[in-house]
């Protein structure tokens, strides 16, 4: 089966941490990529620090943020600091001929395993390096999350209600925008090796990627000197275009018109006729400049109602509309189950745990995950043994040496 | 009116790719145009529904000065074609035949009424890939709901953990929810590709942007299956379930981010921010009730009680600083605080400026060149170029119709008075 995966046949030697790499080495591990993820033995993977973890109890074994960026690989610790530590670390390079890895700019050449380095002993060698700003500049040293990233890149500004301190997206939010974008560049590398045999290396901006997501407000700067600022909910285009309170506590509902058809629609099932006729909002023009009256009728209507209820007529009358959903209600969506997007696997230490999905499936090679992501080394033998083939001398002699952390 | 020189041609170039898709799925296609394939958009007569989304340029309405537009489309060629009409969909069968890639995103079944569906494309073409994004995915309870980004985001998860607690869930003002779905699609249809290199057969990718999105709960979309207290929205940080933070922070001239976390957990990384405002709190010139905490900051224990006037401390201390001054003083203290950088900030930034990332692409007919964001990954050997600016309407029907397919200028003539290109 694992061999029907588009990527079964490509080796990724991940050196990468936290999120934004590891989940694009996640999407390539659920379509067939062997991923071997060489973990510090000095550091946990910020991954495995993150919450929720299972039970509430925080542990290196119990984050689901490592469960969902790390499914599918295989772990080893290294002290890369050593030499034995580092020949091992050559050997996986050798068996993958694809390098990844998201330290600080400069710290793979302190070990000696920087491409150039790495390039001799896999010649057609595929290495990307990513993070926050970029490999040179004067801020290639600056290390931080991916609020940080969210932050340099603009998102700030254009996330938060006018009269308030900016809101910004939810947390690392780049960490989740650019995954794709590294993955792809990855395989785009891959398809010119293919042909080629010519490998490189990619330097990859987490900063720079995701500025594409906020392209039209850059080119509105750029074309016209207009700077976005916060706009709450509002829309450049559609009216109305807001979340409104339902009954009960912290409950709402997202409701867009982006056309007059849907307003009328709207208009019949908050039982008011009437408004169809108001000219104020009988064009876009109009809806969009009395965009505050809409909001104050809309959120009159939907607070007496409950937000699943109003999702289920709205959607009826064919107008946009979602429940705004958070947690347990993910997990009891009807869609997401329908897509499978919550997979239950194997765990060594739990029994099963859950792992996200993701967004993509091929009709005739859907991926799959195979096992959950892996506990803190717990793959060095079978890592060292099978895949690089060492005797078991060898390999008593690596942990008496301290290389195995 | 193309761009910087660059030593090597991309990495895609031999691929040909259709896209019909809609603001729901240009930036797939924009991905895969600037690896190097060659795009044609196709629009129906009269230009894309998105050539109608403001902010214009000059903010004139017209169908080619749409900066939605020009964001998602650069590097793609344009051809205008009428799917409804009997010869339209016969010249579509005809660019599928000659196409590598297909992407689409109109409401699962549209595309199916209108003769191109999955089977029949590849009924043509059994080597295309034909990638399909929509709010939901092709089928399911939600397949056919109608939608927004906004309605996206409620269904997937990160409306509901963005913005303040005492205000409604916030979305990022510029449109997010189909640029990861088709951020997705690009790597689907590479994905695709793969499989196609060893079974010569392509495949249909199927991607949902509700599951897009899931992905930026930061994992929160597990809590409830991992048996964890739920995240929240919070005004101003976050509520992780057991770890709750502060990360936004006023300055002298904006904001800056810096994570202050609070409870059992708040880990390692607190160290040097407790030991720094302990530190702050010793000096001679600091403020009284910074002062005055000064006991409960000793060896970083930060009690529970305290936790409003050491907000308010801190606030205070960071609203007395530039954000370049707070910049510093992180480097200093080996603490992490990043500038809430302003659209005017990242433009001037010196990184980007050192690191040439905005590229001039020049709009001929406009007499003018403008700033893009530069490419998104920096290749070694095959980097990404900015070839083409995004298209006018139908600027490419002459080079696609006659150059490609062959259509005599009579034949073309006609197929335009009967409103087919």
């Amino acid at each position: 089966m694992a061999d029907e995966k588009p990527l079964s046949g490509v080796r990724i030697c991940d050196f990468s941490w936290a999120m934004a790499a590891p989940m694009a080495t996640r999407m390539l591990a659920d379509f067939g990529a062997a991923v071997v993820r060489i973990e510090p033995h000095n550091r946990y993977d910020a991954a495995r620090t993150q919450p929720p973890f299972l039970n509430n109890q925080p542990g290196v074994e119990n984050s689901a943020m490592w469960s969902n960026c790390d499914a599918g690989k295989l772990s080893i610790v290294l002290d890369l600091a050593r030499p034995a530590a580092r020949r091992v670390a050559l050997d996986l390079v050798r068996w993958a001929g694809v390098v990844m890895e998201s330290f600080s700019p400069g710290t793979m050449r302190k070990w000696g395993l920087d491409y150039e380095a790495l390039r001799e002993v896999s010649p057609g060698l595929i290495m990307l390096s990513s993070s926050l700003m970029g490999q040179d500049g004067p801020m290639a040293d600056y290390a931080g999350w991916g609020y940080m990233g969210a932050a340099m890149a603009g998102f700030h500004q254009v996330t938060g209600w006018p009269d308030r301190d900016p809101s910004g997206p939810f947390h690392s939010y780049t960490d989740y925008v650019v995954p794709r974008m590294t993955a792809l560049a990855l395989l785009a590398a891959l398809d010119h090796r293919r042909l080629t045999g010519e490998g490189q290396y990619i330097d990859f901006s987490q900063v720079e990627a995701a500025t594409h997501f906020l392209a039209p407000a850059y080119l509105d700067y750029s074309a016209n000197g207009r700077a976005a600022r916060a706009m709450g909910n509002r829309d450049f285009n559609f009216a109305p275009h807001g979340v409104y309170p339902c009954a009960g506590e912290d409950r709402w509902i997202a409701i867009v018109c982006e056309n007059g058809a849907q307003w009328r629609a709207l208009c019949a099932v908050m039982q008011r006729p009437e408004l169809q006729q108001d000219p104020r909002f009988g064009s876009i023009t109009g809806r969009l400049e009395h965009a505050a009256d809409l909001d104050e009728i809309v959120s009159r209507w939907t607070a007496m109602q409950d937000q699943y209820q109003a999702e289920t007529m709205l959607q009826a009358a064919g107008v946009p509309a979602s429940a705004v959903q958070n947690c347990s209600e993910l997990t009891a969506d009807p869609q997401l189950a329908h897509r499978g997007h919550f997979v239950k696997v194997k765990h060594p230490l739990h029994g099963a745990i859950h792992v996200e999905s993701n967004a993509i499936k091929l009709s005739q090679t859907p991926g799959s995950i195979e096992t959950a992501a892996p506990t803190l080394g717990g793959d060095a033998h079978h890592i060292l043994a099978d895949i690089l083939g060492y005797s078991e001398d060898q390999i008593t002699e690596l942990a008496e040496e301290g290389a195995l952390g | 009116m193309a761009v910087s020189p660059a030593s090597s041609t991309p990495p895609l170039e031999r691929y040909r790719v259709l896209d019909f898709s809609d603001e729901r799925g240009l930036l797939c296609g924009q991905l895969l145009a600037d690896l190097g394939t060659d795009v044609v958009v196709v629009e129906p007569p009269g230009g894309s529904r998105v050539r109608r989304f403001a902010p214009f340029y000059q903010d004139l309405p017209d169908p080619n000065g749409s900066l939605y537009w020009w964001a998602y489309n650069r590097n793609k060629r344009a051809i205008t074609l009428n799917l409804g009409a009997a010869a339209g969909k016969a010249l579509a069968h005809q660019l599928i035949a000659g196409a590598d890639f297909l992407i689409e995103s109109a409401s699962p079944g549209r595309m199916e009424e209108l003769g191109l569906g999955y089977d029949e494309a590849a009924r043509i073409n059994p080597r295309l890939i034909y990638v399909s994004i929509t709010p939901f995915g092709q089928a399911g309870p939600k397949a056919n709901w109608a939608s927004s980004d906004l309605v996206v985001l409620a269904a997937g998860g990160p409306l509901a953990l963005t913005g303040d607690d005492d205000r409604p869930p916030l979305r990022v003002a510029v449109p997010q929810a189909y640029l990861h779905a088709a951020a997705d699609g690009a790597l689907g249809a590479m994905l695709a590709h793969f499989h196609r290199v060893r079974s010569g057969r392509g495949q249909h990718v199927d991607v949902s942007a509700q599951q897009s999105v899931a992905i930026a709960t930061q994992s929160g979309a597990l809590a409830t299956l991992f048996n964890a207290a739920p995240f929240r929205r919070h005004r101003g940080g976050l509520r992780l379930g057991i770890l709750e933070n502060q990360i936004i922070w006023p300055a002298r001239d904006g904001h800056v981010t810096m994570a202050v976390a609070f409870g059992a957990n708040a880990g390692p990384f607190m160290v040097k921010i407790r030991q720094f405002l302990y530190e702050q709190s010793r000096l001679p010139e600091a403020d009284p009730e910074l002062k005055a905490l000064s006991p409960q900051l000793e060896d970083g224990r930060w009690p529970e009680e305290a936790r409003d006037a050491i907000i308010a401390a801190i606030r205070r201390f960071t609203q007395r600083h530039t954000k370049a001054q707070l910049m510093e003083i992180a480097q200093r203290h080996g603490l992490l605080i990043g500038s809430l950088e302003t659209l005017p900030d990242v433009f001037a930034s010196p990184q980007l400026s050192a690191r040439g990332y905005w590229r001039m692409v020049e709009h001929p007919e406009l007499t003018r060149a403008f700033a893009y964001p530069g490419p998104f990954a920096r290749f070694g050997t095959t980097p990404i170029q900015y070839r083409r600016r995004p298209p006018t309407v139908g600027e490419h029907n002459n080079e696609v119709y006659a150059g490609e397919l062959g259509l005599g200028a009579a034949r073309i003539r006609e197929l335009e008075e009967a409103g087919v290109i």
